[in-house]
């Protein structure tokens, strides 16, 4: 075990998300090139997965857990030594609404710390898993 | 941005380690608002997510017809952006695999600002059968 005041099991704080179709367009405005895909165009969608609505990216769920793994670790930790690691399960569109949760699975010393690894996942609204994996820091 | 001559994206005829599009461009302080406002975090530090650099630096070089469902993302946080600086991204294809009959690409970017700090390594899992998740998603009617 490496030597942190954080435990394993230790609950990482939740962020929950309302997604909406304003926060999608906003955040697929930020890009640089002004491109027609699945996260802005129904049509496309359509086409390419048969869906009738447009998917919130998934870089939002990556932020949204960001968000939480910064909170847990202090921005001066994970702003510069975080990882976050996701697969996406289902999709997220405007109306549903995402939590972030997360737990300590392992800790390990490494050259420049200790390097502390959280399960991650995130729920809709309807507890339906939309995406998991781990996010990790190394706390010095 | 966009290059003119793009080429059409063929699977097939991707190769791992193929250099993808290496671009600049400035962060602005309307970028970081923008991403700040629309994930609901007004301390959240890396607009780059939004920018999605190592799509961007794919559909530089190439135009994909299929397109793609993002399976996953692997992000590395290195040192926060400063609106105002340029940007320096570099793009390649990292990978490339079949799983259950379905084609994976795995694209990859990393960013450096113009005084060299670097920001951020960004990794992409698209499945190439984006038609086939959306069975699997009962989409509604």
């Amino acid at each position: 075990m490496a030597s942190t005041n954080i435990e394993i099991d230790q609950e990482i704080p939740s962020v929950t998300k309302a997604v909406t179709r304003q926060s999608i367009d906003l955040f697929e405005s930020v890009g640089i090139l002004d491109v027609q895909n699945i996260h802005n165009n129904e049509e496309i969608a359509r086409q390419r997965l048969g869906t009738d609505y447009i998917l919130a990216s998934g870089r939002m769920s990556i932020t949204f857990a960001a968000e939480s793994l910064r909170k847990f670790f202090g921005p001066a930790v994970f702003n510069h030594t975080g990882t976050v690691n996701l697969k996406f399960l289902r999709p997220v569109t405007s109306g549903d609404t995402i939590t972030v949760y997360g737990k300590v699975a392992h800790q390990e010393k490494v050259e420049q710390g200790t390097l502390v690894s959280v399960d991650i996942y995130c729920e809709n609204q309807n507890r339906d898993k939309t995406a998991a994996g781990v996010g990790t820091a190394i706390v010095p | 941005m966009v290059n003119e001559n793009r080429k059409e994206l063929i699977y097939d005829q991707l190769e791992i380690g193929e250099p993808l599009g290496a671009y600049e461009y400035l962060l602005t302080q309307e970028m970081l608002d923008a991403f700040r406002q629309s994930v609901g975090d007004p301390e959240a530090p890396y607009p780059t997510l939004a920018v999605k650099h190592d799509s961007t630096a794919l559909q530089m070089v190439y135009y994909d017809n299929t397109g793609g469902v993002n399976a996953g993302n692997e992000v590395e946080f290195f040192n926060p952006p400063i609106p105002g600086k340029r940007i320096k991204v570099t793009g390649r294809v990292a990978d490339k695999y079949a799983r259950r009959d379905k084609p994976y690409l795995v694209i990859e970017a990393t960013a450096i600002d113009e005084d060299g700090r670097l920001l951020e390594k960004l990794r992409t899992y698209q499945m190439k059968k984006p038609d086939e998740v959306g069975k699997k998603w009962h989409p509604q009617t």
